[in-house]
């Protein structure tokens, strides 16, 4: 593999953090396979380029107005044209919800292999390899790619930190768009914010959070009694708001809301890296949950593996007669 | 409208203890119950409700072992005209670009204006087969889509970013569409239901009747090889609070009291 591609997310006018972890992925295979680091911007926004120039040898810049959002097709069809003459490479982006959108598209029309969410990359005797995750996350999976001379992999969040490496300045390169995106089959109409509701779990500092362990008619008073007793807010994992269990501003993850809380408390919640990307900080995370492989005893601070229906309604007594 | 919804048989692994098999390349399966993976439930859902609205035709297609019939005879109840099931033995190990492929081959042969799939599979997670497909077949698509309105030639649909941002886009038909779970309310289906349709006939197709060839298919044909399946290291992880629930809960009780997590 001769070259590594890294694509730049942006959004708004600005860099997404996940292009600086798949520079960081790329950097580790650039300097496994020996081969030049080139960064891909798809935008017209030249303060965007500069910023990238400061962390890559190279960066290959595409202006096309149609790049204020990162429109699949788009997308696919310009990185189709402009790599073309590119023989054998590795593309990284980051594991993003817009990335999501055009990644598979992007391998068949490349005719590359790929694998998503990749937490970890590294070549052993020329080989390239990807691990990933499969099976509610419980199960990891060390993938290679066949007779591949093109591979496109996107990165997990928070598996490759990014430090600045202070290299030379690369060269920016402006490309011309190779092809005509006036009439694109699929167009952005505008952005739209999810409805705030009464209750601000961004802000919270104890967070009472249910998963779909709680059962398909869970009795949400008695979560609802603990959040009360220990003072704190009710939030839950995504299938709770899909049920229509609770609204969507109580979700906490990546989809949903960042929370900093200083104490969590898990119930029936796996620990799905989607949720768990939604918990900043360090808090005193506390899993309750009956499955002894849960991934979310790993993260946790303290669990009870048990059933939740029986631990909750004693720990909410029990705090109660502590608190006199 | 013609509806195509692509539905995935996977394995329930939330709470059942894995062990990897001994060829390290998969888990042991045998033990496991298999249903439809649950964002494909929405999809299926999503075609009923847009025939109710508009009118058309549902088919649903799997590619899967006989075993996964249950489950496109719950889809017919669920609403749809027509199933077919897909498999040969040829068609074992394949990765995400052979399931496309085999989709996409039967798919060209015919009629489709909306192409639906879930966003990721339960089992794989690799939330790539949608975008395969529609590459193949040359037509728009969108992931992790959480409304959409079909009218006239093109589709209106609004899709999740992060943090609570959505992007409201449009398509033209034909396209495909991979949904994200909570878009609709998927129905209950009663064991009558089922029983209704329980005459219609679920052909199975092989790779003679899809037409292509067997180097495509299954292993031989997969870009992606899995060399090695493991249980991830179980580093520090948490401190289990040992006894009987009550036990447990007390003393989790005053281990918040002690950290002062008790507001
Ligand atoms: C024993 C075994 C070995 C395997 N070996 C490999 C391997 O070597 N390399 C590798 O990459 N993968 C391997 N796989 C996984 C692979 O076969 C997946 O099924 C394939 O990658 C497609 O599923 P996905 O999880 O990627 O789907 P996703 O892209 O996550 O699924 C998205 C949506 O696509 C649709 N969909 C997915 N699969 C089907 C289907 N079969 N029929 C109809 N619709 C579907 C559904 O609507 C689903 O919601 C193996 C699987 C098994 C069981
Ligand atoms: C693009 C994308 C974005 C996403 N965004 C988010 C997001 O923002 N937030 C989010 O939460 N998820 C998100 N997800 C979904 C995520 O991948 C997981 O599917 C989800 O977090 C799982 O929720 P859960 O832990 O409640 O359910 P499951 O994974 O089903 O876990 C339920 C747990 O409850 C336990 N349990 C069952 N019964 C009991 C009982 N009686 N007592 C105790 N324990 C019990 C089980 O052992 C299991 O561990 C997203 C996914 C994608 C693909």
């Amino acid at each position: 593999m001769k070259n590594i591609y890294v694509l730049a997310e942006h959004r708004k006018g600005l860099i997404r953090d996940t292009t600086w972890e798949a520079i960081a992925a790329g950097r580790k295979l650039s300097s496994e396979l020996g081969a030049e680091l080139t960064c891909i911007l798809l935008s017209a926004n030249a303060t965007m380029a500069e910023t990238l120039s400061t962390e890559a040898q190279r960066v290959m810049v595409v202006n096309d107005p149609i790049f204020e959002t990162m429109n699949s097709e788009a997308v696919i069809k310009t990185l189709k044209e402009i790599l073309k003459p590119s023989g054998s490479y590795v593309l990284l982006m980051g594991a993003s919800n817009a990335i999501l959108d055009f990644a598979p598209g992007l391998s068949v029309a490349l005719d590359a292999a790929l694998a998503t969410d990749c937490f970890s990359v590294e070549v052993k005797n020329g080989k390239l390899f990807a691990s990933r995750q499969m099976y509610s996350y419980k199960i990891n999976s060390l993938v290679s790619f066949k007779d591949s001379e093109r591979v496109v992999l996107t990165i997990r969040a928070g598996s490759f930190p990014f430090t600045s490496s202070n290299v030379a300045k690369g060269a920016v390169e402006n490309v011309a768009c190779p092809i005509d995106l006036t009439s694109l089959k699929k167009r952005f109409v505008k952005y739209v914010e999810a409805e705030k509701g009464d209750v601000d779990i961004a802000s919270a500092d104890i967070i009472i959070s249910v998963g779909r362990g709680i059962g398909d008619e869970p009795d949400l008073d008695m979560f609802q009694s603990l959040a009360d007793t220990m003072g704190g807010v009710l939030a839950c994992s995504r299938p709770i708001v899909d049920k229509n269990l609770l609204p969507k501003f109580h979700q906490v993850g990546t989809s949903g809301v960042e929370v900093k809380p200083k104490v969590y408390l898990a119930l029936g919640i796996s620990g799905a890296f989607q949720h768990l990307g939604g918990i900043k900080g360090s808090p005193l995370l506390v899993a309750v949950n009956k499955d002894p492989r849960a991934p979310i005893f790993r993260v946790a601070t303290y669990g009870i593996v048990g059933d939740l229906n029986e631990v909750v309604p004693v720990l909410d007594e029990k705090i109660k007669a502590l608190k006199g | 409208m013609n509806i195509i919804v692509c539905m995935k048989w996977t394995p329930d692994t939330s709470e059942a203890d894995l062990t990897v098999s001994t060829t390290a390349k998969d888990i042991k399966k045998d033990d496991l119950d298999y249903d439809m993976n649950d964002w494909d439930r929405f999809a299926i859902e999503e075609a009923a409700q847009i025939k109710e609205k508009i009118g058309g035709k549902v088919t649903v297609i799997s590619l899967a072992p006989e075993e996964s019939e249950d489950m496109l005879r719950e889809c017919l109840a669920r609403g749809a005209d027509e199933a077919f099931q897909i498999w040969s033995d040829q068609m074992e190990d394949g990765d995400g670009f052979t399931t496309a492929s085999v989709l996409s081959e039967f798919i060209k042969g015919r009629p489709h204006d909306l192409i639906l799939t879930g966003t990721l599979a339960e089992d794989d997670g690799a939330g790539q087969l949608g975008g395969m497909l529609a590459a193949m077949l040359d037509i728009p698509s969108a992931t992790l889509v959480s409304r959409i309105e079909v009218n006239d030639q093109k589709v209106s649909f609004v899709r999740e970013l992060e943090g609570g941002l959505y992007e409201s886009m449009e398509m033209d038909l034909p396209c495909l569409i991979a949904v994200a779970t909570g878009l609709n309310e998927p129905r209950f289906v009663s064991i009558r239901a089922v029983r209704k349709v329980a005459s219609i006939e679920i052909p199975n197709l092989g790779i003679d009747d899809i037409g292509i060839d067997a180097g495509k298919v299954g292993r031989s044909g997969s870009r992606v090889e899995i060399e090695q399946v493991s249980l991830p290291p179980e580093g520090e992880g948490a401190e289990i609070i040992k006894g009987k629930a009550e036990e447990a809960a007390a003393r989790l009780a005053e281990i918040l009291k002690e950290k002062g997590a008790i507001g």
